[in-house]
């Protein structure tokens, strides 16, 4: 899969892009807000966005329903250090494939997600 | 030689009744007296009432009331007033301590608290009005709402900046060491694997309490999705069913949002640790001008206002808001906690 993480926090960009390339994927790039995302899904048409759900700009729900209305869209997965449930179909609701929450972030749930979507 | 009271109205001025004594505690007093004809004339007014309203005396004598010193919205209110109290209608303003607007002589209005009373007598009826512009405690008791408003909106703010600094801080960190972790486990064997598990274990449960406590603090699903989805995630983490009845997809203020999750929260809190219920249902019922949070719960009831804290900080909050708290639970028959908070409709 080809993932753009976006995430303000770059300690976090570095350690899921490990994990995931780790896991045999190719994270193409990356970006640190809403509309950062925007400009980078629209240059490198990832097949996933892994969009953190608090953006410093915007809601990352905001930044799905924007992606999620391109062309070819791409796939999203919203993620945050949150877990409840409810986001899953806030998630979905923004056209969204899911929500997953940062701890149980691997390459495997990423595409179980994706595949779910 | 004086006029037949029943014959022409009197119009001497109220001094002209008055011992020279009671004058003087007139003249003295700081509360507006001003006497009032049946037809609703000015007959006298004291020195008090000259300086709130910016008329002399000698100005205002035998002129209309009304026209004097009660705001163009109000007068055919009072006139109509004083028509059916002479028809013999039921006394609505009079004897009563009632807050109503005085217009000044230079047309601007003020709070006043007034009493007016019928002075007793076989003559033409004769009415006085005490009088006191209560400006200033309007407007300390308008600072007192604001202020009060205030300090929730910061203690909101303030729970939403410990929230994100928690979920920007800490938790982004043990979130990150578990990536390390896991990394390590993987190329890790024997006892190293071993002790590697027990800390991922470890700080699995630390990511969950830190979690709870900034979820206490402020639930990201209240600001991100509102109401609505913030409560069904309060019932669905509860140890008991709850039933959750809200209007979708609505947003409000965030400090009525905040409240009324609170309200809610601390309701099944209560439920659960003090009144051991079996099942519980929130609603929220969206009227105009009015959101009401109500909870209710089957527990043992006997819970009051003035029992706990956690109650009484929930009505100041409410009551900071401009509503009102109540509670009813008597003892045996559960506890229904209701809020009714005004809201922009």
């Amino acid at each position: 899969m080809r993932i753009l993480i976006v995430d303000d926090h770059a300690g976090f960009r570095a350690m899921a892009r490990r994990m995931l390339e780790g896991e045999g994927h190719c994270v193409v790039g990356e970006a640190g807000d809403g509309a950062g995302a925007v400009v980078e899904a629209g240059r490198l048409a990832p097949d996933v966005v892994l969009l953190d759900l608090n953006l410093p700009d915007t809601s990352g729900l905001a930044v799905a329903r924007e992606l999620r209305a391109a062309a070819a869209p791409p796939a999203v997965v919203i993620t945050s250090t949150h877990d409840e449930v409810e986001l899953d179909e806030l998630a979905r609701q923004s056209g969204a494939s899911g929500f997953v929450p940062k701890t149980r972030l691997t390459g495997a749930t990423l595409a179980a997600t994706c595949d779910r979507g | 030689m004086a006029a037949a009271p029943t014959t022409e109205p009197d119009p001497a001025p109220l001094d002209a009744r008055l011992s020279p004594g009671m004058q003087a505690v007139l003249d003295a007093a700081l509360d507006c007296v001003v006497a009032m004809d049946a037809d609703g004339r000015v007959v006298a007014l004291n020195p008090a009432a000259e300086r709130t309203f910016g008329y002399p005396a000698a100005a205002a004598v035998g002129r209309d009331m009304a026209e004097l010193i009660v705001p163009p919205a109000l007068r055919e209110r009072h006139r109509e007033g004083l028509r059916r109290h002479l028809a013999g209608g039921p006394r609505v303003v009079l004897d009563r301590r009632i807050e109503i607007t005085g217009l000044r002589a230079d047309g601007t209005e003020f709070p006043v608290e007034l009493t007016v009373t019928r002075v007793k007598g076989d003559g033409e009826p004769l009415f006085v009005g005490y009088l006191r512009d209560i400006s200033d405690r309007i407007a300390a008791e308008a600072e007192l709402r604001h202020s009060r408003l205030r300090i929730l909106e910061t203690a909101y703010a303030a729970r939403r900046r410990i929230e994100r600094d928690l979920h920007d801080g800490a938790q982004q960190r043990l979130v990150m060491l578990t990536y390390q972790l896991r990394a390590a486990r993987q190329k890790a064997g024997g006892e190293a694997a071993e002790l590697l598990d027990e800390a991922l274990g470890e700080l699995d449960t630390a990511i969950g309490e830190l979690r709870e406590l900034a979820r206490g603090m402020y639930p990201a699903v209240l600001s991100e999705a509102g109401l609505a989805p913030a409560l069904r995630s309060l019932a669905n983490r509860a140890p008991l069913p709850v039933a959750v009845g809200a209007p979708a997809g609505r947003r409000y203020a965030p400090s009525l949002e905040a409240t009324a999750y609170f309200v809610a929260a601390e309701a099944l809190t209560n439920a659960v640790r003090h009144a051991q219920a079996t099942e519980a249902a929130i609603e929220v019922t969206d009227a105009p001008g009015c959101l009401r949070v109500t909870v209710r719960d089957d527990g043992a009831g006997g819970a009051s206002l003035e029992g706990g804290s956690g109650l009484r900080g929930l009505r100041d909050r409410v009551v900071a808001l401009g509503g009102t708290l109540s509670v009813t639970s008597p003892p045996g028959e559960g506890t229904t906690i209701c809020a009714e908070l005004p809201c922009a409709s």
